[in-house]
């Protein structure tokens, strides 16, 4: 075919005698030969610009196909990328989240520790403040014991005389009773101080009770009464009308009061004038306590000082330093304050503020 | 030598007040038991009342017992005086002998010792009496027999001197 094709055009433009050489049939053959040459000339013609318009088509396609697989590509290394930050990032938040679970467990046991420690602290707060109270105790016996003395005595006393008289046969019954009751009464005032020491001693646990500030003070002067007549120092306690009724505990209350009254003892010792006054009012929501002396007073600067632990002005020996410490967070703990003033020339006077019991509360004996 | 025995209790236990003496009164018979319920109401009955024997305690409130022994030292120095101390009390016991206390008694008091310590005490002060009174009677023989003396010197040596000259 091709032969035919590239013959065609030099022929179809070529010089007639050819065609008159062999006559007008084979002319005729020959032109329609030439035309169906030149039909399928045409025809190849119109498939090759169509061919040439597919191949362009087709290699547009093809370039938008290298295009579009080059962006899938970037798409794919985007993505790839993206997926290996991404597995980075995982790696990276589980080793976080391990980190963080480490942490937890850490935190969880550093609270545990610090509540262990706090409960320590607790522990020992109230060591301290059972120490306190030996230590208060140990200074408080030697009056104690003169105080115990003296009834113990008595019994012998007034037993001796019930013993002699039924001896001599005094057939008198009624002055043998007296003798035997006299006794009786010895015996349960030596009781009544023995078990007050216990209750005070005791390292019971810290209760709560709404109790009468009045009871306290009562209390601690009876365990301090004896030394405090001994010594000359005059007493005077004025509480007001009303109840002062607080919610605390008992025995650490009057261990408060055994501490300051101890302290004004020693503060007086060497007073011209020895007088310890105990005064307090009850207010809307609080009750205020003062416990003044004559003594010497708190040199100046000393005020915040005196409340630390084992901080004292007495005598080595003397003091140990713990007792307005212990007051201090006794005093604390019951949500109150405790503050110490001592104007030049005058004794110290320490201020209690106590919050009041709630008003419907009603009070239990110590 | 009178023939009732008088003792002052002094101590500012009323308890203690009310059953010593009754013991005293118990075991010694025919006492007379005064008490004093303080070194200053002791110091009041001493100046009009002359007692074989005062018991004091040592710890009061006010004068404690070591300055009224002192005080009764002073005022009455031959009244016997004992001590009631509390037990273990050893420094205040040798203050009280210094101070011239006669015996010490130590709480809870045993009734024995101290119905002995007081006899021992008061017939101390009772010989001590007797010894003083016969000093003062010797003294008073003395003088009369120096009177005597000075008498018979100043007299002339009429009635037995004659032999020699």
């Amino acid at each position: 075919m091709a032969e035919t094709v590239i013959q065609n055009p030099s022929a179809a433009a070529g010089p007639v005698p050819v065609f008159t050489r062999y006559g007008a049939g084979v002319e005729s053959r020959l032109r329609a030969h030439i035309e169906m040459l030149e039909r399928r000339l045409r025809q190849r013609d119109a498939q090759r610009r169509a061919m040439l318009h597919i191949l362009a088509d087709y290699e547009q396609d093809r370039r938008r196909l290298a295009r579009q697989t080059e962006r899938l590509d970037n798409s794919r290394r985007a993505v790839l990328h993206i997926l290996q930050h991404s597995h980075k990032d995982k790696l990276r938040l589980e080793a976080s989240r391990k980190a963080m679970i480490h942490i937890m467990g850490d935190l969880r046991e550093t609270t545990a520790e610090v509540q262990r420690r706090e409960q320590e602290l607790r522990d020992k707060q109230e060591q301290l403040v059972q120490a306190g109270k030996l230590a208060t105790l140990g200074e408080l016996t030697t009056g104690v014991a003169h105080e115990l003395n003296n009834p113990l005595n008595n019994i012998g006393l007034f037993v001796g005389n019930a013993v002699d008289l039924i001896e001599l046969a005094v057939t008198e019954k009624g002055e043998i009773v007296g003798e035997l009751r006299h006794a009786m009464q010895q015996v349960s005032k030596a009781t009544e101080i023995i078990s007050h020491l216990r209750t005070f001693g005791r390292a019971a646990p810290v209760s709560r009770a709404p109790i009468s500030l009045r009871e306290v003070i009562a209390r601690a002067l009876s365990l301090m009464g004896e030394q405090l007549r001994l010594r000359e120092i005059e007493v005077t306690v004025d509480l007001g009308p009303q109840e002062p009724l607080v919610v605390g505990n008992a025995i650490q209350l009057e261990q408060v009061f055994i501490n300051l009254l101890t302290n004004a003892r020693d503060a007086v010792a060497e007073s011209p004038r020895k007088e310890i006054r105990i005064s307090g009012a009850v207010g809307s929501a609080a009750v205020e306590i003062a416990v003044a002396d004559t003594g010497g007073g708190i040199p100046p600067g000393l005020e915040r000082r005196i409340f630390d632990p084992f901080f004292t002005t007495k005598e080595v020996g003397k003091g140990t330093g713990l007792g307005l410490s212990i007051t201090y967070g006794i005093i604390n703990e019951h949500g109150g304050t405790i503050s110490v003033v001592s104007p030049p020339g005058e004794g110290a006077r320490f201020l209690i503020h106590l919050p009041l019991a709630p008003a419907d509360t009603k009070q239990t004996s110590p | 030598m009178t023939t009732t025995l008088g003792v002052l209790i002094v101590d500012d236990n009323p308890a203690l007040l009310q059953a010593l003496p009754r013991a005293l009164r118990l075991r010694m018979g025919g006492v007379t038991v005064e008490t004093a319920d303080s070194a200053a109401a002791a110091l009041e009955r001493i100046v009009t009342q002359d007692y074989d024997a005062i018991v004091t305690d040592i710890k009061m409130p006010g004068m404690d017992g070591l300055a009224l022994l002192a005080e009764i030292r002073a005022r009455r120095p031959d009244t016997p005086t004992l001590i009631i101390t509390g037990h273990g009390d050893n420094e205040l016991v040798v203050h009280a002998l210094r101070g011239g206390a006669c015996d010490f008694i130590q709480k809870p008091i045993d009734r024995d010792y101290l119905v002995a310590a007081l006899y021992r005490a008061i017939r101390a002060h009772v010989l001590n009496r007797r010894v003083k009174n016969r000093q003062l009677a010797l003294e008073c023989c003395a003088e009369e027999l120096e009177r005597i003396v000075q008498q018979l010197e100043r007299e002339p040596r009429a009635v037995p001197g004659g032999a020699e000259s």
